[in-house]
């Protein structure tokens, strides 16, 4: 038998580690909530109002917000830690805001986090789940298919064996395909690529830079060596160039069988 | 009674008296069929919901003098989202379980009133509705709270709906002659769709619309009684209204479950749909569904917005939508036939018009157990942000987006509530100018973001008034979009409003917590 235990990289060694992973499922089912059940109940209440509407009222994913109780930053937490900042801070250019006491107090934020840890451990103990978008329920595409409509279209920038060498191993389910439509639209992987932008100054000095920000009256970049610089657009020729927009102007063009097909066909690039 | 309590009561009477002898304004339905310039009573400005005022100290010529005349900081984390109503000099702001009065001229606070803290959903609260020496406040736990206007003092409360169920309330009320109407929100649950009206002085509930039936009213053998299974088609939006018809108009939102369409076949309606009601008796008039069978949470519940204008060479009395599924439409208010139907932002749902103007949908581009890729996304081409219509341009002004989003639906999501997931791909934001002969677009403003929070107002002398996604406030010119005044205030966070005091036009706009007065220098006034 050729078990490779350090990598887990052979079939049954693979066999051997889900078997483990239900056992270790099965076993947490019998075991307590991490929190006490009276604190949850007590952040279940505050969680519904100040975050359900968004993350839904048992914390797996509501209207626009993420599934909590699948969170990597959740199940990283401890005690709140993780949790507080995002809370506290909001995520910029999310949806996320921030919350101040005033609106979650620090007895609420403490309850909120045991009832997310109490749900997360709930969930852990289910079967499926309610509003989860799993691996196998996108991988139904034709790679083969996929591989011709990747060669029509994605050729000019991409390649699978350069940059999307084994991104079927690095990335899979909603995750990959939400990067494939649109690099900007996953928040959990390397960040995209910027668009870069050129400014013709009056003198006719060009400045280029990633771009920072952009609107009628101002535009912003940050230069190679990290500083930021900005004008008024009505002092300069400005040229943006976003690498990424040919994957928005993509959207118009997929059907749905094309989205399919070539996410099944970047599962291939091991 | 014992003697001390009618003495307060005395008292009480003669400072009311007093009150309203000193407040100029008693604010009622005739109020609202013609507002003065020196107020803002309600949620639209007046009834048709076009945002438009007559207002015209500020001009194309003179608007990029405009300057800060005050600001109000609420001092709280939550944007204000909702349109301020100014009556005798006073502002009345609201945020969630939360409104303030605050001098028009000044930006200095009066009064505050906080409601208790509760456990209903905290997503915004978008206004007041005012009534005599009345203002109406709307709850998370869907109550509505009458407060004394003058003193911030609640006077008396009633439940609206039942939060425990997954209703909650955003609404501003809108007062018409003696009822106050008044929705609710509730579509994380499979509840009936309602819409009540309420006495504006004593609160006593008058009637009750539902838009789809709670099962007890649902009779088998009454066709009308049970279109099919949907539950759902809230009415969270202000309604507009007409008094010669003397019709309500208010629009849907959508079915639940929500992304489950497969649990209930058909049209379901009347969700996603605009109705016209008739006020004293709650009755329904007629219905236009501008979104059948709704499986991506789009509602219909944007404004109505009526407009007197000429079409195909007859003056008509006509009703505009500019619809979250991306769909602009023109009805006939009078009958609620379709003159108009067609797409004002990319959409891929829909394989064209029925013969009545109904759009049809797509089945295939229902959420799938693979995910569906479905422009607009959940978020929508255009949502609750107000538009505005320029009767001299013909144009309404709107705040659009081309969107994608990734729709999701298998059987372990089940039929109750939001019943899937769906995750926005990407989204851009654009001010839209739509002709309302032909829906087309006359001009286009990027709005440098993704879907805007602003909603928008025009005024007579052509100006528009909203806030790009980015950082700023904007005056463009309503005919073709030029920019003539911009300030970076922030992101704009609820719709623009104006009125005159002190012989001086003010534009008042949120961006978060704090509200913005703006103003030309008293030297160029007259």
């Amino acid at each position: 038998m050729n078990v490779h235990i350090k990598g887990l990289t052979s079939l049954p060694a693979a066999i051997f580690a889900l078997l483990f992973s239900s056992l270790a499922a099965a076993a947490a089912q019998e075991e307590a909530p991490p929190y006490p059940p009276e604190l949850a109940a007590q952040g279940e209440a505050r969680f519904a109002a100040a975050c359900g509407f968004c993350h839904g009222r048992d914390a797996a994913g509501g209207s626009r917000g993420h599934d909590l109780v699948r969170s990597e930053l959740v199940a990283d937490d401890d005690n709140g830690d993780l949790i507080a900042e995002v809370v506290r801070n909001g995520r910029p250019n999310t949806e996320m805001v921030a919350f101040s006491t005033s609106v979650v107090s620090a007895d609420d934020l403490e309850a909120i986090v045991a009832f997310i840890h109490n749900q997360r451990h709930l969930f852990a103990t289910l079967e499926g789940g309610r509003r989860s978008v799993l691996p196998e329920d996108v991988a139904i595409g034709d790679a083969d298919a996929g591989e011709q409509y990747f060669d029509d279209h994605c050729t000019a920038c991409h390649a699978a064996n350069r940059d999307l060498a084994g991104i079927g191993s690095r990335m899979q389910g909603l995750q990959l395909m939400m990067r494939m439509l649109n690099p900007r639209a996953d928040r959990r992987g390397p960040s995209p690529s910027a668009a870069m932008v050129t400014v013709t100054e009056a003198n006719g000095q060009r400045i280029s830079g990633a771009l920072e920000y952009q609107d009628e009256f101002t535009i912003a970049l940050t230069l190679p060596n990290g500083r930021y610089r900005s004008w008024q657009t009505t002092d300069v020729d400005v040229s943006i160039e976003d690498p990424l927009q040919a994957h928005v102007d993509q959207l118009d063009r997929y059907t749905d069988a094309d989205m399919h097909n070539v996410l099944a066909y970047l599962l291939t690039l091991q | 009674m014992n003697t001390k309590q009618s003495f307060l009561t005395a008292l009480f009477a003669c400072s009311m008296v007093t009150g309203t002898l000193m407040a100029q304004t008693r604010v009622d339905g005739d109020t609202l069929l013609n507002p003065a310039p020196d107020m803002w009573p309600t949620y639209h400005g007046d009834y048709s919901g076009q945002r438009h005022s007559p207002l015209d100290q500020i001009t194309p010529e003179n608007v990029d003098m405009l300057g800060l005349a005050w600001v109000f900081q609420s001092n709280q984390s939550q944007s204000i989202k909702g349109t301020p109503i100014m009556v005798d000099g006073i502002l009345y702001v609201t945020a969630t379980n939360q409104v303030w009065a605050v001098d028009a001229r000044s930006g200095r606070q009066i009064w505050s009133y906080q409601y208790p803290e509760n456990d209903g959903f905290h997503i915004g609260q978008r206004g007041v509705a005012i009534y005599g020496d009345l203002v109406y406040l709307t709850t998370p736990d869907a109550f509505l709270v009458a407060l004394n206007r003058h003193t911030g003092t609640p006077v008396w409360q009633v439940e609206i709906a039942d939060y425990e169920r997954g209703y909650w309330s955003t609404n501003a009320p809108l007062l018409i002659d003696d009822h106050l109407i008044v929705g609710v929100s509730g579509d994380f649950d499979n509840l009936p769709g309602v819409l009540r009206s309420y006495h504006p002085e004593t609160g006593e509930l008058q009637w009750t619309f539902y838009s789809t039936l709670p099962s007890d009213l649902r009779n088998p053998n009454d066709p009308d009684s049970v279109f099919d299974e949907a539950m759902g088609g809230q009415m969270w939006m202000t309604g507009t209204y007409d008094p010669e018809l003397n019709l309500l108009y208010v629009g849907t939102g959508n079915p639940t479950p929500v992304l489950n369409g497969n649990a209930r076949p058909g049209d379901n309606k009347w969700t996603g749909s605009i109705l016209a009601i008739n006020p004293d008796s709650g009755e329904l008039a007629w219905g236009y569904q501008i979104n059948p069978h709704d499986t991506h949470d789009w509602d219909a519940a944007e404004v109505p917005v009526l407009i007197d204008a000429e079409f195909n060479g007859r003056q008509r009395k006509l009703l505009l939508q500019a619809s979250r599924n991306g769909y602009f439409a023109v009805l006939d208010r009078v009958t609620g036939e379709n003159l108009v139907a067609t797409p004002f932002a990319t959409l891929n749902w829909s394989l064209g018009e029925d013969n009545t103007g109904q759009p049809i949908p797509d089945p295939t581009k229902e959420p799938q157990q693979a995910g569906s890729l479905v422009a607009p996304d959940e978020s929508g081409a255009t949502n609750y942000r107000s538009p505005a219509f320029d009767p001299d341009s013909g144009l309404l002004i709107v705040s659009a987006a081309d969107a994608y989003g990734l729709w999701f639906n298998k059987e372990a999501h089940g039929d109750y509530g939001w019943a899937g997931a769906d995750y926005t791909v990407h989204s851009r934001g654009e001010l839209r100018a739509i002709d309302y002969r032909t829906g087309d677009i006359a001009w286009r403003y990027d709005l440098f973001g993704g879907a805007g929070t602003a909603g928008v107002m025009t005024t007579s002398t052509g100006l528009a008034f909203t806030g790009d996604s980015s950082r700023n406030a904007l005056a463009l010119r309503a005919s073709d979009g030029e920019t003539l005044w911009h300030s970076a205030i922030g992101r704009v966070s609820n719709a623009p409003i104006t009125y005159m005091l002190d012989g001086r036009q003010f534009i008042v706009l949120a961006s978060g917590g704090t509200l913005y007065a703006f103003a030309l220098p008293q030297r160029l006034i007259q």
